[in-house]
């Protein structure tokens, strides 16, 4: 039992963190709102100014593009890899070896995207200058954030299935479904809950990311957070970029929330398997 | 109900052959060990409900996943209901499995489960309606059809599994000792069921458990196995009352083993002293007599004249209901072990440090293996 005093300091503590870490992102939308040119009070001018921009509109529709072609891929790519890893790793291996599958998804995943980014323009450039193929564009950024967001989706899968009794794949099998039945009849249904959420976690990462994007973009491919970068390099921050940020605050918000709620179901569902499990 | 086995597995129509399992020559070796499973050549009838019993690490689960095509042989033929099995891989087989853990598919309810290898088999609705129907009804589960494979009790999950494997009219239906997680009483009412169904059906069962109360309850016949081998196999009675060798006769029961050597055609001289044995004596040997078929009498009241007579004290006596079982330490220094039926628990009783006599029936003794 904690004593009440500690209990108190505790949460007298937790109310400054809250502040600091929500402050920002209120100012942020404070600002948004700021007066029309001219005018008094608050409006939404900047939203106006925001709705009518053309750059602003291509930004947010290659932002899009990114976030959804890459990881609808990544969810599928994920998946399989997820399901591999775990459906076919060395039951006898010891040790190091018996760690790899899940060495192989972590290492891309505590990367810094700095070194990420960096390598993935090595990379492109070096096939670019070799074949003529993948020159800096949508394409690149595509391929540059399916590969950081595969890691997500196959963890997540990984460990859904991992929890799983072994022996459901026996008797999907025993009960005549072969390899491919078994996977769209069995690994689907059960994992589809971390599948939905791997999707929806990659498309924040897809959506948030500015480093990885903006080593890998062309000329023609500027995307949201290279769009705001440029913009606050150019001419500082001005009430159009607190507008985008706000829009863009209240979308992840949106989205966490939905991953939330998944999540939580997902994690009731497998506590109910876990009962099911014989002592 | 009729007969709808996968259509790959009708190959051709051995059907007096039906449910029957023929394995020669049967080997497993897992990567750095010893064969798990060691050259076992076994058939399995028609229709009869075959235990595989031993102690865990003996094989009999690795044999049965062989049967099934999880695994496959490194050496010998399996054959089932006549055809050869080697290239036919587990979803092509008409076996059905019933496992351990019951396996049942966390993300459907206990209607869809059960539906489940009918659905896999391209079994259209109406029909599988009415086949999980008719097997829910005859398990008695279809007051749960609607509920998460989840939510269901140990009982009630073992029901599904059964039923799920059932439903597809397998040729054989293989359990990996699906009663060993239930309770005692549970256990008890659902060998019986188990028993029945199989009875009802006429499918060849193959049942693996590591309880020899159980395989004395349930099997027809009963095939013992140690280290990877077949000890020996046959019906109930005969594996319990005529075992044929050390390991058999003491997995399958408490029993009296010493070793003999014969003084004629049917006398031996053992630890005990000198006994006499009906069956005819072959060498020197073990001879094997189980404790309930040893008789017990007051000292007061031995009767005159009989062979194989012992005199003895009471050293331990063990209440188990039914009946108690005694430990008699002989004049001699020999321990013997006996039960005796409770049935006149006031006259028939005795207390350590009681004088009493022993009778071992020449019939009783069984020359047995090392």
């Amino acid at each position: 039992m904690i004593p009440r005093g500690v209990r108190y300091a505790l949460s007298g503590i937790s109310w400054p963190v809250y502040v600091l870490l929500y402050t920002p992102l209120a100012l942020v939308a404070y600002y948004s709102f700021s007066p029309a040119p001219n005018s008094t009070g608050h409006s939404l001018h900047a939203y106006n100014i925001l709705l009518h921009d053309g750059a602003v509109g291509a930004a947010l529709q290659r932002s899009l593009i990114l976030a959804f072609g890459s990881a609808i891929t990544s969810t599928v790519l994920g998946t399989l890899l997820g399901y591999g890893l775990c459906r076919f790793r060395n039951a006898n291996a010891k040790g190091f070896l018996a760690h790899m599958p899940s060495l192989i998804i972590y290492t891309p995943i505590i990367m810094p995207s700095l070194v990420f980014g960096i390598s993935e323009l090595i990379f492109f450039n070096f096939v670019h200058n070799a074949t003529g193929f993948l020159s800096a564009g949508l394409g690149t950024m595509v391929i540059a954030h399916i590969t950081f967001q595969v890691p997500y989706v196959a963890l997540t899968v990984f460990a859904r299935l991992s929890g799983l009794d072994p022996y459901l794949f026996e008797a999907s099998y025993d009960l005549y479904a072969n390899g491919v039945k078994s996977f769209f009849y069995l690994i689907v249904p059960v994992v589809q809950p971390a599948i939905i959420g791997g999707f929806l976690l990659g498309i924040t990462l897809s959506i948030d990311d500015f480093t990885i994007s903006f080593f890998t973009s062309g000329p023609g491919s500027v995307t949201l957070p290279i769009y705001i970068y440029g913009a606050i390099a150019r001419k500082g921050i001005s009430p159009e970029i607190n507008a985008l940020g706000t829009l863009m605050i209240g979308t992840i918000i949106a989205l966490a929330l939905v991953h939330f709620f998944i999540t939580r179901h997902r994690e009731r569902a497998g506590q109910l398997a876990a009962r099911g499990k014989i002592a | 109900m009729t007969f709808d086995p996968p259509a790959q597995a009708v190959l051709s129509a051995h059907s007096a052959k039906r449910g029957a399992i023929s394995l020669s020559g049967i080997t497993r070796i897992f990567a750095g060990s010893i064969a798990a499973v060691d050259h076992i050549d076994l058939d399995i009838h028609p229709g009869e409900f075959f235990t595989l019993l031993g102690p865990s690490g003996c094989g009999k689960t690795t044999l049965l996943r062989m049967i099934a095509g999880f695994e496959a042989p490194d050496d010998g033929r399996i054959l089932i209901s006549g055809r050869e099995m080697q290239d036919v891989p587990a979803h092509k087989r008409a076996v059905n499995t019933v496992f351990q853990s019951y396996a049942l598919f966390p993300h459907l309810n206990v209607e869809q489960n059960i539906g489940f290898g009918l659905r896999m088999r391209g079994i259209k609705n109406p029909e599988r309606k009415k086949r999980v129907d008719a097997i829910m009804e005859m398990m008695q589960i279809g007051d749960f059809a609607k509920r998460s494979a989840t939510q269901l009790s140990g009982g009630q999950r073992q029901r599904v599994a059964l039923a799920r494997a059932l439903v597809n009219e397998p040729e054989v239906v293989l359990l990996d000792e699906p009663l060993s997680a239930l309770d005692a009483k549970l256990r008890a009412e659902l060998q019986i069921e188990l028993l029945r169904m199989q009875k009802r059906l006429g499918m060849t069962f193959i049942f693996v458990t590591h309880d020899q109360h159980e395989a004395l309850v349930m099997s027809d016949r009963i095939g013992v196995m140690s280290k990877g081998k077949i000890q020996q196999v046959g019906p109930v009675l005969d594996v319990y009352e005529k075992p044929k060798n050390v390991f058999v006769a003491e997995f399958l029961g408490l029993s009296n083993i010493w070793p003999f050597t014969p003084t004629g055609p049917h006398t031996a001289q053992t630890p005990l002293g000198e006994l006499t044995i009906a069956a005819p004596l072959n060498g020197s040997g073990l001879a094997m007599i189980r404790p309930e078929k040893i008789w017990i009498y007051n000292d007061t009241a031995v009767p005159k004249d009989q062979t194989n007579l012992f005199m003895g004290v009471v050293r331990e006596a063990i209440y188990m209901g039914a009946s108690t079982q005694y430990r008699i330490e002989l004049a001699n220094g020999q321990s013997v072990l006996a039960f005796d039926t409770n049935n006149q628990a006031a006259e028939r009783s005795w207390r350590p440090g009681e004088p009493v006599a022993v009778e071992l029936k020449p019939d009783n003794i069984m020359q047995i293996e090392p």
